[in-house]
């Protein structure tokens, strides 16, 4: 049997919903809060992209008048924030199972190994992913090397100083794809093809416009309903079925459309819609239990890490109205 | 270049003048299988393989059914193996520490014609000495798998149906070859076979080694024609046939416990609803033939895709809201003049061919290679004599795999805290699990290879959480740069290499 631990407030997810909403709690004299993350480090996504002379800054805070920022200096605040504060901090935490009528998370970590903790609010912070190639649904084909998340395009460029591709393709067209772009342009490769199955890019006018400075890439709004990826070892081009026109690259970058990381809801058996596996809020962003909370990205859409953080403050203020209610 | 590990050979041992008694050309399920029979005697076996690991080619496709073989053609060689080996498995799977579950089958009839169908096949699988079939009513198929249409008729149940991992199980096989001192060489591609009409033969590879043999025993799947030219081989023709599978996540996994089969027609068997061992639903095949030079035989398509959602639903309709996270093509070695097409001294005394092993031959593979073994002593002369001191399963120490989790133990995640750093989030990976595996007796050094022996990367994320990280642990363990660290063997690497220009595109 593993040992457990009680806490206030659980916050499974150190990115800026999670640290939002600790901050707020730690601000309105709530004690005993654990934050959870499963990686290394606090930050999530924005950390990924790192700080560098003449790099491409993807982030806006438009608290502070629209100001562009680089991620990992925003994951940096985020962590300055969080050090002022008595949250208890699990890194390296990967919860392996919920129980919702209990209020129990069980988690694996390298100096605990398995522990459960429960707690009288537990906030679920666990972001997005990008759709793989089979949830796009329009994206077959072969399954070479060199077909890429945005995350994994941040990990070879700015976590490792390599550049992926220098004739990328890019799938999906929303603000990440043009930031992945200029990410890429500014590593040396050529201006991306972005391709997408609707007829104008889903990125706005204005935020084409800022990342015009680094790089202009050619969309292509594809009728098709059906986009192969060639390739036997690694991506050779992308097949326009309908137009049967074959665009050569070689690497391809899967780009947004976010989807929600409800699995551990899921699991425990919340209501979550499918297949968005958008969890089901209520109000208050509470889950169909009592006591559980989302917060962030995981509550579907595509946010930005400043409504993140502003987010899972106000989720904090509803999780303390609970904690009153119920106490 | 980078070192990479291709076996357990090096280039003193190749060039060695010393002939194997056999080669085995291929390295798949059943290349392995056979690998591992013949361990068992005073021989030296060289497995070979043009891919960087075993199982590389159409048996990573596989659906992983360990069939009864209650549908089989009655009387082929097929059916003889499949039905044996089913009765083999459980044993088999308990010595090579690969997971196996006897989920069961059921046949499906949801219209009169079909529901008059089950009669015959009932009859069929008797005679094929699967005798512990039965049939139901319509409200006993309901009971046991509540998720069927509500109009379903009536259904066939197979109890002994079962499945297992594609992936563990050549790998399985091939461990306890390597340890009873069979050779096994990777990226070894046949380009010649010189003195194919001598008692000593030479098998050239593309890196112009020379490997002297007294058999050749070819199996290897789509690549047996091309062999069997070079040695002059009998007429036959391999016409690959694609099957697409859906993937789906593991939460529809409960709503179903056992294999769902339609009523097969004349054209087809149809598509299936098959639990994997790994927790989650699959759905396929789809069959379209392939000439041998396509390319697309392993490419997914959009139209076979939804057709196989439409099909599987009409056993399990709550499919349609289920999330599929990955699709996959699989590829059966069709021979045209046959399944189970085996000639021995085929062309040249000492070399047989052994090809149309279709998707059965994962669940044959065991008995397949006994049969190999006796037409090898019987036909090209080969001298059997038991080796005392062969094992014939994997060491119980030998880590157990995805299927049981080290975390289930905290003890051991404070033993090794690698095993408490969790890598793949989707299936729950740790670190500790991918160096045990990096430093297993095959040296998997690809991320499909950790993919197949771990699970990493094969969530319901495909990668977008834990590739990289993968690489950068196969990397710094094992002394790679991470620009070297490839999918499937070289030229399927991560990154592109640098130009001598630098940033430049290639145009």
């Amino acid at each position: 049997m593993n040992s457990t631990k009680h806490f206030s407030v659980v916050i499974i997810g150190a990115g800026p919903a999670g640290i939002g909403a600790a901050i707020a709690l730690y601000k309105r004299g709530v004690k005993s809060v654990a934050l959870v993350e499963r990686s290394d480090k606090i930050g999530g996504i924005p950390s990924l992209y790192k700080k560098k002379k003449g790099g491409v800054r993807t982030f806006i805070r438009w608290s502070r008048g629209g100001i562009p920022f680089f991620g990992e200096d925003y994951a940096h605040w985020l962590g300055e924030q969080l050090s002022k504060t008595d949250v208890q901090l699990w890194l390296q935490s990967q919860v392996i199972e919920i129980e919702a009528k209990e209020n129990r998370i069980t988690l694996v970590n390298p100096d605990e190994g398995r522990v459960s903790l429960t707690a009288a609010a537990i906030i679920m912070a666990c972001g997005s992913r990008e759709e793989t190639a089979s949830e796009r649904g329009w994206l077959t084909g072969a399954r070479p090397m060199r077909v890429f998340f945005t995350k994994q395009l941040l990990q070879l460029i700015d976590g490792n100083g390599l550049l992926p591709m220098r004739n990328p393709v890019i799938i999906g067209s929303d603000l990440i794809a043009y930031a992945a772009a200029a990410k890429l342009k500014v590593a040396g490769a050529a201006d991306a093809i972005i391709v997408d199955n609707r007829r104008r890019p889903k990125c706005s006018y204005f935020e084409r416009l800022y990342f015009r400075r680094w790089s202009q890439p050619n969309f292509r709004g594809v009728a098709a309903k059906s986009v192969e990826v060639v390739g036997s070892k690694t991506a050779s081009g992308i097949r326009l079925s309908r137009e049967d026109e074959l665009i050569p690259c070689d690497g391809i970058v899967l780009c947004g459309e976010l989807i929600p990381n409800s699995e551990l809801a899921l699991q425990g058996n919340l209501k979550v819609e499918l297949p968005s596996r958008k969890p089901v809020v209520g109000r208050d962003s509470q889950l169909s239990e009592p006591g559980w909370f989302a917060a962030g990205n995981i509550l579907g859409g595509f946010h930005g890490a400043e409504w993140c953080y502003f987010n899972g403050r106000r989720v904090a203020r509803a999780v303390i109205n609970h904690l009153s209610q119920s106490s | 270049m980078v070192d990479w590990p291709d076996g357990n050979l090096d280039a003193a041992v190749r060039f060695d003048e010393d002939p194997y008694d056999v080669i085995i050309v291929g390295a798949g399920v059943v290349g392995c299988a056979l690998a591992y029979k013949l361990s068992q005697y005073r021989l030296r076996v060289l497995l070979l393989d043009k891919n960087y690991d075993v199982g590389e080619a159409t048996s990573k496709g596989n659906s992983a059914i360990v069939h009864t073989g209650f549908d089989a053609a009655p009387g082929t060689l097929e059916s003889q193996l499949v039905t044996q080996a089913s009765r083999q498995w459980p044993e088999l799977a308990e010595k090579l520490k690969i997971p196996f579950e006897k989920c069961g089958a059921m046949v499906l009839a949801i219209t009169d014609e079909q529901n008059k169908q089950l009669d015959t096949i009932h009859a069929k699988a008797v005679s094929n000495g699967v005798d512990d079939v039965r049939l139901l009513s319509a409200a006993q198929t309901r009971e046991l798998e509540p998720s069927v249409p509500q109009d379903v008729l009536g259904g066939l149940l197979i109890p002994r149906e079962s499945i297992a991992d594609p992936f563990t199980t050549s790998i399985a096989y091939a461990e306890v070859a390597l340890a009873n001192g069979i050779d096994i060489l990777f990226g070894a591609e046949i380009v010649e076979i010189e003195d194919a009409d001598k008692t000593i033969k030479k098998l050239v590879t593309a890196r112009n080694d020379r490997i002297a043999t007294r058999i050749i025993v070819n199996v290897a799947g789509l690549g047996s024609r091309r062999l069997a030219d070079l040695y002059g081989g009998d007429e036959f023709d391999i016409n690959p046939r694609r099957g697409q599978f859906l993937i789906f996540d593991k939460y529809s996994r409960s709503a179903i416990k056992r294999i769902l089969l339609p009523i097969p027609t004349a054209q087809t068997k149809g598509v299936l609803v098959i639990p994997t061992i790994f927790g989650n639903l699959i759905a396929g095949p789809t069959a379209e033939d392939f000439s041998l030079d396509d390319e697309e035989v392993t490419d997914t398509t959009l139209e076979m895709l939804q057709s196989l959602l439409s099909g599987a639903s009409r056993l399990f309709p709550g499919l349609v809201d289920q999330p599929v996270i990955g699709t996959f093509s699989g590829v059966r070695c069709n021979c045209s003049q046959g399944s189970y097409w085996i000639r021995s001294n085929d062309g040249h005394q000492g070399i047989v061919t052994v090809t149309g092993i279709r998707s059965t031959g994962f669940t044959s593979s065991p008995t397949l290679a006994e049969y190999l073994i006796k037409e090898l002593h019987e036909k090209c002369g080969l001298n059997l004599e038991k080796n005392p001191n062969a094992v014939d399963s994997r060491p119980e120490s030998n880590w157990p795999g995805w299927w049981q989790r080290p975390f289930a133990n905290g003890e051991l995640v404070k033993q090794n805290p690698d095993l408490g750093k969790i890598i793949c989030y989707c299936e729950n990976i740790s670190r500790g699990e991918i160096i045990q595996h990096l430093d297993s007796p095959l040296k998997p050094r690809t991320l499909d290879a950790i993919k197949r022996r771990t699970r990493a990367q094969m969530g319901r994320c495909q990668g977008f959480d834990c590739q990289i990280k993968v690489a950068e642990i196969i990397s710094e363990h094992c002394g790679i740069p991470l620009s070297k660290i490839t999918k499937r063997g070289p030229e399927s690497e991560i990154v592109p290499a640098p130009t001598a220009a630098g940033n430049e595109g290639k145009g």
